[in-house]
Parts: C-alpha cells; sequence; structure tokens
C-alpha cells in the first residue's frame, strides 16, 4: 500500500508540473496550431481567389435578431442587413452627413413639407424585380400600417403610425416610376437623417408579399451589394455578392460569413489563429497586442455613443437634485477611463458625444471631488450617507467593456464618501427590462447613436416621451420637453443647435445621470485587409473591403 | 466513544492494537500514512492562513492602486497585482477564509440534515425510507453544480445563497451514507439489545447508531469539503457566488480570465489556491478513509 501511494504522489506532482508547463507556454501551443490551421485556411481561400475576391469572415459578439431591420432596434442586425439592403439616402463614409444613395437627388419645399426624391434607374432587387418609386411607397405604407410590435423604431423616428396624431408623414407617393414624393403634417428638422437610418432600407415588395411579415425576416431581400445565402442561428449568416449590383465594380469580395462569437477573449483569439478576418468588440486592454502583432490592425471606430450611470429619479435618495450632483463629484471618471476602457475613450460631460452639432462645450461638467460631494450630501440631509444599488450589465458593450469591473472602481468612490454601494447584475434582457420598470436605483447604461442627430440622444434618452422606452431614468422636465419638440420642427441648423444647448444646460444642472465617457470602439482585422471605413452607427458596408492575402 | 462492535471483532484478534482506542487507533494509522499528512498539512496551512489573515496580509485589500494595476510578481507585491491595483497574494489569503468558511459550514450543514434523514429513513424502514430515498435519487439525477445554479437563481446571487445551495445538493449524499450504515447498524446484536431493555427509539438513534456510523462520514465529509470548495469557485466565477470586491478565489479567476494572455499572473496564483486546497483535503481524506475503514486495513 505504501509502494501504491507513493507511485499516486509522484503521479500527481508529475501532473502538476505538466499542467503548470502547459499553462505557461499556453501561448506558444496555441500558436503552433494556429499556424497550421492558418496556412490551411489560407491554401483554401487562395485557390478561391484565383478567379474571385474570396471570402471575408468578420466575427461579432451576438447574432443578428431578425434580417428585416424595420423590425428591430439592436444593432447586431444592421451589421448585417447594411449589407443586404440600401436606404433612400445614407450617411457619408465614417460620418453622418447626408449624401446620396438609391435616390441620386431631391428637392426640398420652402416650407419644408415637401420631399421629393429622384431615383436611381437600374436598380433591382436580388429576386429580379425592378427597384422603382412604387417600391419605395410599399415599404412606407407597410411600416405606417404597422404597430410599435411589429415596427419598434418607426414610431420613434416618425412620431407615430398611421392615424396616430403625432404621425409626421401625410403621404408617400409616386409621382412617375422614378419620382417618390413624401408629404409631411409639419416640418421635421431630421428626416433626411431618419431615412438614412439602417431600419428604413427599401425592401423588395414583391418578396415580402410572397413570405409575409414574419418569414421575411430569415428571407431578406434588397437592393444591396450582397445578397443572403444562409443564417444558421447563433452561429454564422452568410452573404454573397450580387452580380447584377447597380455600382460597376462593387462589391470587391465573393463572400462574408458574419459569425458569432460572445466572448471577447475567445473573439480575439480566433482572429489571433487566423480563423477570421475582421472581428469588432476588441478589448481595450487588448489593443497593445493586436498592435504588436505584425500579422494583425487594429481599427478605431469614429465615436458616437455615451455611457453613463442613470440614477432613477423616482426612486430614494434619488428624487433629491443634491444627491444626484454628490454622485457626479464622487465618480472619477478619468481613473475608470485609463483603467478599464485603456484611455481609448474621453471622459462624458453631457449625454451625447461631442462630434455631434449641437454640443454644448460651454459646460464644464462635474469635477471629481469627494470633498464638495460629502458637503453636497450634508447639505442633502445624508451626512451619514446612505445604502444603494449599483446595477452593472453583464456584458460587454461598445460604450462599456466591462460594467461590472467599473461599477467595482465606483463602488470605492462612493465609498469615500460613505456612500454603501452594492453592486447588482441580471442577465441583460432581464437587466434592460427591470431597469426600463425603473426597479434599479442606478444603472450603467449607455447608448451608440444611430443618426448623428441631437435628437436620437437628448430627446430619446431624456425626455418624458421615453419614459419606460429609453428613459430609464424617469426624469421629466417640462421645459426641457418644450424644447425638444420645438427642435423637431424647426429646421434652423441654428435655431436648433441653440435649443440643445440650452436643453443641456437643464441636463447638467439636474444631473439625471452621471455621465461617464464617449469610448472609441476597436476592431481587429488581418494586416491584409483594406477599404474598411468604420461608421460611427456601428453599421458598416463591406462593399469595398477587400483581403490581400500574401 | 466506545464501539461494542469493534472491541468484539478486535478480542477475537488478539491484536496489539487492542489497547489503543478506535480513534487513537485511527490517527496511528493516519499518521503512518506520508501522503494523507501532507494533505493535512497543505489544509493546516490554509486554515493557519485563514485564521490569521489580518496579521499576515496587507491592509486594504480592497484599497485600489489603479497606478500598479497588472505588475508582475515583485518584492513589494509578491504575487502581483490585479487589474485594479490590489495585492494577489493578500487577496488569496483573505479568499482562504471565504473558500474555507463555505467549505467547512457547507459540508457541517449537509452532514446535519442529510444525517437526520438519513437516520429516519434507515431505521424506521417502509414508507418513510422510500418517500426520503426517493427524494434523494430525485436530487441525484439533476447534475449538481446546475442544481446549485438553479438554487442560487432563486435565492439571488450572494455568498450566503451559494454556501446554502451547495449544502443543498450535499444533502443526498451524506443521506443514503448514513441510510445504508444505519440499514446495518440496526440488526446488531447491541441494538436489539438495547431494544430488548427497553431503551427509546430517540435514545438508540442517537446514542448508539449516530455515534457508529460516523466514520464513513468524516471521510466522505473531509472529501466533500474539497468538492465544496471547488463549488463555491465555480459560483464565484459565474458570478453567483461572492459579490464583488470580496477576495473569492473563483470570483478573482472570472475577473481575470481577460488577462489571460497579457497577465497570466491574475489567474494562476488563485487558481493554483484553489488546487492546493482542493488537494489537500482529498489527500486527507483519502488517508482518513485508509485509516478508519476496518475494510481497507492490511
Amino acid at each position: 500500500m505504501k509502494l501504491k501511494n507513493t507511485k499516486s504522489l509522484l503521479g500527481m506532482l508529475l501532473l502538476f508540473v505538466a499542467l503548470m508547463l502547459a499553462a505557461c507556454s499556453g501561448g506558444d501551443d496555441d500558436n503552433a496550431s494556429t499556424d497550421a490551421n492558418d496556412s490551411d485556411g489560407g491554401d483554401d481561400v487562395s485557390s478561391d481567389e484565383d478567379s474571385t475576391g474570396g471570402i471575408l469572415v468578420f466575427a461579432r459578439g451576438g447574432d443578428s435578431t431578425s434580417l428585416d431591420p424595420s423590425r428591430t432596434t439592436e444593432g447586431e442586425t444592421f451589421k448585417v442587413t447594411k449589407n443586404i439592403y440600401e436606404s433612400i439616402v445614407t450617411f457619408e463614409e465614417g460620418g453622418t452627413e447626408i449624401v446620396p444613395k438609391l435616390a441620386h437627388d431631391w428637392e426640398i419645399s420652402e416650407d419644408s413639407l415637401t420631399y421629393t426624391f429622384f431615383l436611381e434607374e437600374g436598380v433591382t432587387f436580388h429576386d429580379g424585380t425592378d427597384f422603382n418609386a412604387d417600391a419605395v411607397v410599399k415599404n412606407f405604407e407597410r411600416w405606417a400600417a404597422g404597430d410599435a410590435d411589429t415596427f419598434p423604431y418607426y414610431n420613434s423616428m416618425f412620431g407615430g403610425f398611421e392615424g396616430d396624431e403625432g404621425h409626421v408623414i401625410e403621404s408617400v407617393k409616386a409621382e412617375d416610376d422614378y419620382t417618390v414624393v413624401f408629404k409631411l403634417k409639419r416640418p421635421q428638422a431630421p428626416f433626411l437623417k431618419n431615412l438614412a437610418m439602417d431600419m428604413f432600407s427599401i425592401a423588395s415588395p414583391t418578396a415580402i408579399e410572397k413570405y409575409g411579415d414574419d418569414d421575411f425576416e430569415r428571407n431578406p431581400v434588397g437592393t444591396g451589394p450582397f445578397k443572403f445565402v444562409e443564417w444558421k442561428p447563433n452561429d454564422s449568416i452568410t452573404i454573397e455578392r450580387y452580380d447584377d449590383y447597380w455600382v460597376d465594380g462593387l462589391p470587391k469580395m465573393d463572400k462574408v460569413v458574419f459569425r458569432s462569437i460572445p466572448d471577447n477573449s475567445a473573439r480575439l483569439n480566433a482572429l489571433l489563429a487566423g480563423e477570421v478576418d475582421l472581428a469588432d468588440g476588441i478589448n481595450p486592454s487588448d489593443a497593445a497586442a493586436i498592435q504588436d502583432n505584425a500579422d494583425l490592425q487594429l481599427i478605431e471606430r469614429p465615436s458616437m455613443n455615451v455611457g453613463y450611470l442613470g440614477l432613477t429619479v423616482t426612486r430614494e435618495p434619488f428624487d433629491n437634485k443634491l444627491v444626484r450632483q454628490a454622485m457626479n463629484h464622487a465618480i472619477d471618471k478619468q481613473s475608470i477611463i485609463d483603467t478599464f476602457f485603456a484611455g481609448y475613450a474621453t471622459p462624458a460631460v453631457n449625454p451625447m458625444p461631442p462630434s455631434i452639432e449641437g454640443y454644448n462645450d460651454e459646460i464644464e461638467g462635474y469635477e471629481y471631488d469627494p470633498e464638495k460631494a460629502k458637503e453636497l450630501l450634508e447639505e442633502a440631509g445624508y451626512g451619514d450617507g446612505f445604502e444603494m444599488e449599483l446595477w452593472a450589465m453583464p456584458v460587454p458593450r461598445p460604450y462599456m467593456p466591462d460594467g461590472q469591473k467599473v461599477a467595482e472602481l465606483m463602488q470605492k468612490d462612493l465609498a469615500d464618501v460613505g456612500i454603501t454601494a452594492e453592486i447588482v447584475s441580471h442577465e441583460w434582457a432581464t437587466y434592460l427590462d427591470l431597469a426600463s420598470k425603473g426597479e434599479a436605483d442606478a444603472f450603467l447604461l449607455g447608448w451608440t447613436g444611430d443618426n448623428g442627430d441631437p435628437d436620437n440622444f437628448l430627446y430619446v434618452l431624456l425626455d418624458e416621451d421615453n419614459i419606460g422606452s429609453n428613459n430609464y431614468t424617469y426624469y421629466k422636465n417640462d421645459k426641457m420637453h418644450d424644447l425638444f419638440i420645438e427642435a423637431q420642427t424647426v429646421t434652423d441648423q441654428s435655431k436648433r443647435n441653440e435649443l440643445y444647448k440650452e436643453a443641456q444646460v437643464i441636463i447638467n444642472e439636474e444631473a439625471p445621470w452621471v455621465p461617464l465617457a464617449h469610448s472609441t470602439p476597436l476592431l481587429g482585422a488581418v494586416e491584409g485587409l483594406s477599404g474598411l471605413v468604420p461608421h460611427p452607427t456601428g453599421s458598416d458596408l463591406l462593399s469595398n473591403v477587400e483581403v490581400d492575402r500574401e | 466513544m466506545a464501539n461494542p462492535a469493534r472491541n468484539i471483532d478486535e478480542l477475537e484478534t488478539t491484536d496489539p492494537k487492542q489497547t489503543r482506542g478506535p480513534w487513537r487507533e485511527a490517527w496511528y494509522e493516519f499518521k503512518k500514512n506520508k501522503i494523507a499528512v501532507v494533505g493535512f498539512c497543505i489544509v493546516l496551512f490554509f486554515i493557519l492562513l485563514a485564521i490569521f489573515a489580518p496579521w499576515i496580509a496587507k491592509e486594504g485589500i480592497n484599497a485600489q492602486e489603479t497606478a500598479d494595476r497588472l505588475l508582475p510578481p515583485s518584492a513589494e507585491y509578491w504575487l502581483g497585482t490585479d487589474d485594479f491595483g490590489r495585492d494577489i497574494l493578500s487577496r488569496i489569503i483573505y479568499g482562504a477564509r471565504i473558500s474555507l468558511w463555505v467549505g467547512f459550514s457547507a459540508v457541517i450543514g449537509s452532514v446535519i440534515v442529510g444525517s437526520i434523514l438519513g437516520i429516519i429513513a434507515g431505521y424506521y424502514g417502509r414508507w418513510v425510507d422510500t418517500i426520503i430515498s426517493r427524494f434523494f435519487d430525485i436530487m441525484l439525477a439533476f447534475p449538481s453544480i446546475l442544481l446549485a445554479i438553479a438554487i442560487v437563481a432563486v435565492l439571488g446571487p450572494s455568498l450566503q445563497n451559494a454556501l446554502i445551495a451547495i449544502a443543498i445538493i450535499n444533502v443526498p449524499n451524506f443521506g443514503r451514507l448514513i441510510r445504508s450504515k444505519v440499514l446495518s447498524i440496526k440488526e446488531d446484536e447491541y441494538i436489539t439489545a438495547a431494544k430488548g431493555i427497553g431503551m427509546r427509539d430517540i435514545r438508540i438513534l442517537f446514542s448508539h447508531i449516530l455515534p457508529n456510523s460516523m466514520a464513513p462520514v468524516i471521510v466522505q465529509g473531509t472529501l466533500a469539503i474539497a468538492t465544496a470548495i471547488l463549488e463555491a469557485a465555480a459560483l464565484g466565477f459565474l458570478g453567483l457566488g461572492a459579490q464583488p470586491p470580496s477576495p473569492e478565489w473563483g470570483k478573482m479567476l472570472a475577473d481575470s480570465k481577460d488577462y489571460l494572455q497579457s497577465a497570466p499572473w491574475t489567474m494562476i496564483f488563485p487558481g493554483l489556491a484553489i488546487m492546493l486546497t482542493v488537494l489537500g483535503f482529498n489527500l486527507m481524506g483519502d488517508g482518513l478513509r485508509d485509516a478508519m475503514d476496518p475494510k481497507m486495513k492490511s
């Protein structure tokens, strides 16, 4: 028995040493097996490449919820549909200025109530039918006849559905085959920007009729550079080159495969292993590793987002303005950015990023000052501090790479001023649901702009109209509401900017949020990839992308 | 504690060990087993760490020195720092408190509940036995970690709830063990004798049957502490156990997984701490089994 034990001890020690070694040399092992994979993959692709443009594999954090962009507000969908469908007008490359797309030109009447679009001729849908004014009309009729369940973004952008008091669009008519006229009930300043949003891309009316609403979202048919091939839920979506695409020479790739890899580290590993060519949602802490790797390049997406700590103003003690201001003074944004954004962010002052027109740069915001925070708490009657729940999202988001860790830093900042914060987390869907019901004391959240308009941040996130949907703080201010509604109808841009600047002063004073950071989302790609201009909205057109594999 | 059954056996075998009591004898056997002693020393080491944590570890294990984040092991930080700039060594020392506390109390909890249910099932038999045993079977049909996750999901994530969940999932193991032991003991002569002189059930159960069923429970309990520590770490890793900023080892692993490539020490040391403690309890448990189980004696 003694002998047996000695043997087993030896065996265990050996195993232990082997494990240690394996752990230490893990990186090398990975690389070794990777190289093998890489050369295999490379061979496959290059044999394809001789005749064509090859396959692009794009790894991202989640699957799409639908392939009919009008039926969702969720970003992973638009990453794919941006390449299948096109809208009447679109955003410029890498920015939010409006440029022509399916309409090559347009006219706006003096009173800003009539928009006439002149459409491109010779454009066809992937099912072979012609794109024309009739198709545009049918798409808008379909959305206007819907409800908030089927088309959740249409009503927030166009004020409601057909028959609703606030519905902005009076009529959409085809004047001839290639001219469409929109008549509005009242001027809407961001109307063109709204039309350019991915959710209002034009789909083939024939295909919608053929499949019906529910099947159409799994059989998308648009006019874009790529057509749909296959969707394996939670695994991949494949699209391929549309040979009759109306712009000559595009797209450059033959096929694009969107793979879902939820874990950030696993996605990075897939990129390192050469299994994918392009990956988004790179952890800021991994940026240096990509830059140091000669086979990879780091791509920065222009920032158009905000990460914030929302304070639910209907809950004690955040119903007290002084407490909310104290929270703003208590949290050290710079330390959060240095630690968990690896510097790829700027501290936020206002609820929208400085790149957006109408940003009020005269507001200085709340500097990090624990003493001041304590004074304000004293004044508010919470000199001994209080206990609160601090909600942190369980998933990495573009505006917040690691909510849990950020919350842990805040927990310590808050402890310094006497506030005891308990970090709470729920599964992501539950988290959003409970927070939207106002059940969180304070919660981490963020927003990526969809059209580059201040309305898309300030009104959507903080107006009383959006309490219960995107206004999670339940903050309500009549004066601010009037400013927002006025800004929506005024079409003079400088006047609008003044209104939004005024609203930002109110928000700063009332402090329903602790604005944290405007982050720079990061993408990683193989060195040979070119032609990608990352768009601030987070969905990228891939028609110009090429991959050069030596 | 007298053990009539064994004394009778030993009288028959005229073994020189007969002069020692069964517990001393077990200790003697245990000491002869070098590997078990190694395990015992590891366990003792971590227990001492846990007890004297405030004197050994640096002050302010939750103090965040973000300027010093992710530093490799050095003279100042023996095991390096984590992503908040906290000293990993100090956190591991305090983590020993959490893990051992969870391990011991979860197992004690399940031993108490399991023993009561097991004794009742084994002693009374018939329909009581059927109900309790089927209940154990149902619980054992679930993969234990899945059951623990479900329990924590209902109770809400916290260290205390993780402890309760681990205690609950271990109940059937102890219950079945005691039940089978009771089934064999209750046929022994001394129980029949006790019944014959009119001793009440409660007294028979607690002063004869329970003490005589304890040996396998101690062995199983030691091994179960190892499992409980692992399960607590797993729940912590999934964010269902200890909540930040507590330095629970599983949580430390989860917090560091993004730095596996850039700062491996943030994962290796908490991982090693888990591995060593579990190894210690397992070696010790094996040694105890050899020492306490008469069938294993050579």
